[in-house]
């Protein structure tokens, strides 16, 4: 579903030249569950914004179910965004001035959706994260778990095949970041490729596939895991070694 | 809080914020800005006008025919009346002690006309003391001759358009011109001036009173003009004048009599109602200008609220806090003000250039005026969210968290 | 993204901040006050203007003495060649004239039994009241009689009876204009000021008498007026060819009313416009104010301008939102305006009536489309800054 070749990207401070991802390889299968870990500036957020297509690489290509994203315009990027890929992030980014309920319809709002068939696809995630009694409350009125499945369900409300979390626990208390981390989990095994960044060695390890990133090379790959069963078979693309050059 | 410390503080804010800070600063200076230059425009325009009406010495007196009880309005500009004025008038006003001279004026429109050229053009009858008078230069040849008033001659004066017009660039001194059934010999020639209102002394066309009687058979004059030797004891000599021709017009007041200066205070007075009201009007923005800076200190303070929350626990006292809001406020005016004021008079400076008979310059309260309306503006509407951060509990401002 | 869903995101975001909103609308309400008052005001002082005008009637045709380039200043002064009271008899011919009046004014004493009073005369042909639509209140008006025979009426206007007669019934009596001696025929009703002239401060004699205590030899104006059948161009026309016929030569001008309408209306919509652009000034600043406002609304949101990026919402849509929040808060602005005008004029209604305001329904709109456009402009420079935020940087604003 993901392939990564040769891909770069590299930032100016001043004068000088960081690289934040240094000729990446790297595919990902459609189903798979991802940790990504890693020390602060090793690359693995700039990761995470190429895979979300939120920023771009300088070389290299980035395929992303067979479509080749690099060459794609803003508006193509924005509507794969829309449709394939969900983000979750570590501080929430819930519109403040909108509802837990109005902030999970964002997405289907922001694609155009007519309203009727918005309300029932709303309602049934309101319903499975358990914030019923909640959808009209402001996201201040919620608690930080609460209101970080709000955030979770407004990424999987139009039913992507990527979600992206970006260190997802790190603001959460350990009972409410368990609650999350299950609910992802619980997405993944319906089939949705799941991919974590996190500072948190507990929960990285209990993602079945392990990326450990260093100074903007994927430094340790556990490696594919057996697929899920229920999810789509990957396509075959040919096994290849991690490069893991010192 | 010392005030250099608070400038400091405030310049840091200010800084921080470029884009707001520029533009707070560009609508106070529209404001200050549109004052200006408009009371420059009008303070230029009124200059203009008055100076055409200034073509007179200071101590000439207009007379004209014909009088209305309703005094304090223009005078009247028609001239009929069942007695005219007369060149015995003017005769007779000349030998009056104080009078050092007098001009008689008839005029009217005459088509005038050399071989193929021909025009219609504004002919005046008058003698030699109008050219001195009036302030008319004659650029070639001479004024008109010295002759008893009731004497006619066929000479005149051309206008330097009107000369223009009917001879181009063939020499005009010494050649005839025919005016209606008359025929006349240019002896001079006008210096081109400005375009006055009313009467363009370009076009005009100068000769004798008394051949401005006969061309056009009428024996009333239009004006008198009477230089008088000195302005002392204006009212008397104006009553002396009157008293004349009272007598004269068998005891009947029938002449208006102005001096120059009634007709200017009375244009003078309009014009100034006129810049004050553009002022008045271009001030509105100066309003829209404050509710801006009034918003905008609102915003900072909420913004700001942990910094009030930390400067009070530091034990700084509300009305030191109400100093920081408002001073930051001022500084942003007064850079503002002064910004416009340059702004307008860089642009006054170039209207000058461009057009230099109009000394368009704007006058000091105005420039003082606009700087202190803008600062006023500024303190008083930020006063409002200054007292509202000052007010701030320190406990709730400190933990003052926006919702994420 | 649907329109209304949209607009419901845009107004969310106006209404979280209502106070800092409704303060940058109040901005825009001023201008948008300001423009439209005066803008009321110039069309009320034109519209007055051009009825005073044409309280005579607009099928009328003015021919003063003298071709001149320049108007207005002809019928002052004297002239070559006169234009006669046989002039003016001689266009009563012509087919499509209704009246012919011919006009000598002057100033001079008029004179009752008591009082005496410098004012205004005017030596009339007999036709005026039909041509000016003038009433008399008591009387009759000057009959129409031979020229050069008329007999010695006058007839008053509405101040100059009050001034010489007081309530007594001047009918009959006998008053001295300029020396000579008329009867009292007749009083004009009030017709009130006209431009600061008073039209009832005036005595009306017939013209040729007028001519003779003037010692003029022409008339100053002749009104003539026309049917409704005939075009103001076609009886000109006419009246041109039979007095240049009588003259030899073109030597008169003619001013149709409908021309001095037009010119002075044209004068009086730039002095309008002028004054307009005036209060627009504050407009503009009313712009920069709803710049400045969502420029601070920009750095504040920058986070979830980012979230709408990372949700798949194109740099053109980012756009939109911060645009249609511009022209939202600028429309509350019109609104507010529009309140705001409506309470001056009721309250300038209410301490000074008859003031001459024009409000046409059109201006409200236009002061609205006025106002969506500024929020349009402002908005640009805030919005663009908001739709090239990079995502990435966004997001980690927060």
């Amino acid at each position: 579903m993901i392939q990564l070749q040769q891909l770069c990207r590299t930032f100016f401070a001043g004068d000088q030249a960081v690289h934040a991802l240094d000729h990446i390889d790297l595919v990902i299968a459609r189903g798979e569950y991802l940790s990504v870990m890693g020390p602060s500036g090793s690359g693995k957020s700039t990761l995470l914004n190429i895979l979300g297509l939120l920023d771009g690489p300088n070389s290299g290509t980035y395929r992303l179910g067979g479509v080749e994203t690099t060459t794609l315009s803003e508006e193509s990027r924005a509507g794969l965004r829309r449709q394939q890929i969900g983000f979750v992030f570590q501080s929430y980014h819930l519109i403040a001035r909108l509802s837990a309920w109005e902030n999970i319809e964002l997405p289907l709002v922001l694609a155009g959706e007519p309203p009727s068939s918005r309300r029932s696809k709303v309602n049934a995630i309101v319903q499975r994260l358990g914030l019923s009694e909640r959808a009209t409350h402001a996201p201040h009125q919620l608690s930080g778990g609460q209101r970080q499945r709000v955030a979770i369900g407004r990424a999987i409300i139009m039913k992507p095949q990527l979600i992206l979390a970006d260190e997802p626990t790190g603001n959460l208390d350990s009972v409410s970041g368990g609650e999350v981390i299950a609910l992802l989990e619980e997405l993944n095994r319906e089939g949705i490729t799941l991919l974590v960044v996190t500072h948190d060695d507990a929960i990285g390890a209990r993602a079945q596939r392990r990326l450990k990133m260093l100074d903007g090379r994927v430094h340790a790959d556990s490696g594919p895991a057996q697929p899920l069963p229920g999810a789509d078979s990957p396509t075959h693309l040919p096994e290849r070694e991690v490069d893991a050059r010192p | 809080m010392r005030a250099l410390d608070l400038f400091n503080f405030n310049l840091q804010v200010i800084y921080r914020q470029p884009m707001r800070s520029a533009m707070l600063l560009v609508a106070i200076a529209i404001g200050v800005i549109a004052i200006n230059l408009l009371t420059g425009l009008g303070e230029g325009g009124k200059r203009y006008v008055l100076g055409e009406f200034d073509f007179l010495g200071k101590n000439v007196l207009i007379i004209l025919p014909g009088k209305k009880e309703t005094t304090g309005g223009m005078p009247p500009v028609t001239g009929e009346t069942p007695r005219d004025l007369t060149l015995q008038d003017a005769a007779a006003l000349k030998r009056l002690p104080m009078v050092s001279d007098v001009a008689p004026l008839i005029a009217g429109k005459a088509q005038v006309s050399r071989d193929a050229s021909n025009r219609e053009a504004f002919t005046v009858g008058t003698n030699r003391a109008f050219f001195r008078v009036r302030q008319l230069h004659i650029a070639s040849g001479k004024a008109l001759p010295s002759l008893p008033l009731d004497q006619a001659e066929a000479v005149c004066i051309l206008g330097p358009t009107l000369r223009r017009e009917l001879f181009g660039t063939q020499p005009a001194l010494g050649e005839w011109v025919r005016a209606g059934d008359r025929r006349f010999r240019v002896i001079g020639i006008l210096q081109p001036e400005g375009q006055g209102l009313g009467f363009d002394m370009n076009e005009v066309m100068i000769i004798p009173v008394a051949s401005a009687q006969a061309l056009f058979n009428q024996q009333g004059l239009f004006r008198i003009f009477v230089e008088l030797r000195s302005l002392d004891n204006l009212a008397g000599s104006r009553a002396m004048l009157t008293n004349l021709l009272r007598e004269r017009h068998g005891g009947e007041e029938d002449v208006t009599l102005i001096t120059q200066d009634s007709l200017i205070s009375a244009f003078a007075g309009i014009l100034d109602v006129m810049t004050l009201a553009v002022a008045g009007i271009a001030a509105i923005s100066m309003l829209v200008a404050g509710i801006l800076i009034m918003n905008v200190t609102l915003i900072t303070v909420s913004q700001r609220t942990e910094e009030i929350g930390l400067l009070k626990a530091l034990g700084a006292p509300e009305s030191t806090v109400r100093l920081i809001f408002l001073a930051e406020a001022g500084m942003m005016a007064s850079c503002g003000a002064v910004f416009g004021l340059v702004i307008s008079n860089i642009l006054l400076f170039v209207a000058r250039t461009v057009y230099p008979a109009i000394a368009f310059t704007t006058p000091a309260w105005a420039q003082i005026g606009s700087l202190l309306l803008a600062l006023l503006t500024a303190l008083l509407f930020a006063l409002l969210p200054a007292q509202k951060a000052a007010r701030l509990a320190p406990l709730e401002a400190l933990q003052n968290k926006r919702a994420a | 993204m649907r329109g209304q869903d949209a607009f419901k995101l845009v107004w969310s975001s106006v209404a979280h901040s209502l106070s800092k909103s409704l303060l940058t609308a109040l901005g825009i309400a001023i201008g948008i006050t300001a423009v439209t008052l005066l803008t009321a005001i110039g069309g009320g002082i034109e519209q007055y203007v051009l009825n005073q005008f044409s309280q005579f009637g607009t099928r009328i045709i003015a021919v003063h003495p003298g071709k001149n380039v320049t108007h207005g200043v002809g019928g002052l002064l004297s002239t070559v060649r006169p234009l006669s009271i046989a002039d003016a008899d001689s266009l009563r011919a012509l087919s499509g004239v209704e009246q012919v009046v011919g006009v000598v004014q002057g100033t001079g004493t008029i004179e009752a039994a008591q009082r005496q009073r410098t004012s205004d005369i005017l030596g009339v042909g007999a036709q005026m009241p039909e041509a000016w639509r003038f009433k008399l209140s008591l009387g009759q008006f000057l009959p129409d009689d031979e020229s050069g025979r008329s007999r010695p009426y006058a007839v008053l206007g509405y101040t100059l009876r009050q001034e010489l007669f007081g309530n007594q019934n001047p009918l009959g009596e006998f008053i001295r204009v300029g020396g000579l001696r008329f009867r009292v025929i007749g009083v004009i009703e009030q017709k009130g000021q006209m431009l600061g002239f008073d039209m009832d401060d005036i005595v009306y004699i017939p013209v040729d008498q007028a001519l003779q205590m003037f010692n003029r030899e022409g008339l100053m104006e002749i009104d003539v007026t026309f049917s409704e059948t005939s075009s103001s161009a076609a009886v000109a026309q006419a009246i041109t060819r039979q007095l240049t016929e009588r003259h030899g030569d073109e030597d008169f001008t003619l001013t149709t009313q409908d021309e001095m309408l037009d010119t002075l209306s044209n004068v009086l919509s730039v002095l309008t416009a002028g004054v307009a652009a005036l209060g627009a000034i504050s407009l503009v600043v009313g712009a920069v104010g709803i710049a400045t406002i969502l420029t601070t609304t920009v750095r504040e949101r920058t986070g979830e301008i980012g979230l709408l990026r990372a949700l798949g919402s194109s740099q053109g849509q980012v756009l939109g939102l911060f645009l249609g929040e511009a022209v939202v808060i600028a429309l509350l602005g019109g609104l507010m305006g529009i309140v705001l005008l409506g309470i001056i004029l009721v309250g300038f209604s209410l301490v000074v009536p008859n003031l001459p305001f024009l409000i046409s329904p059109m201006y409200l709109i236009i002061a609205l489309l006025v106002a969506a456009t500024i929020g349009l402009l402002a908005g640009v420079i805030p919005a663009r800054s908001a739709a090239r935020l990079n995502p990435v940087d966004a997001l980690r604003a927060e």
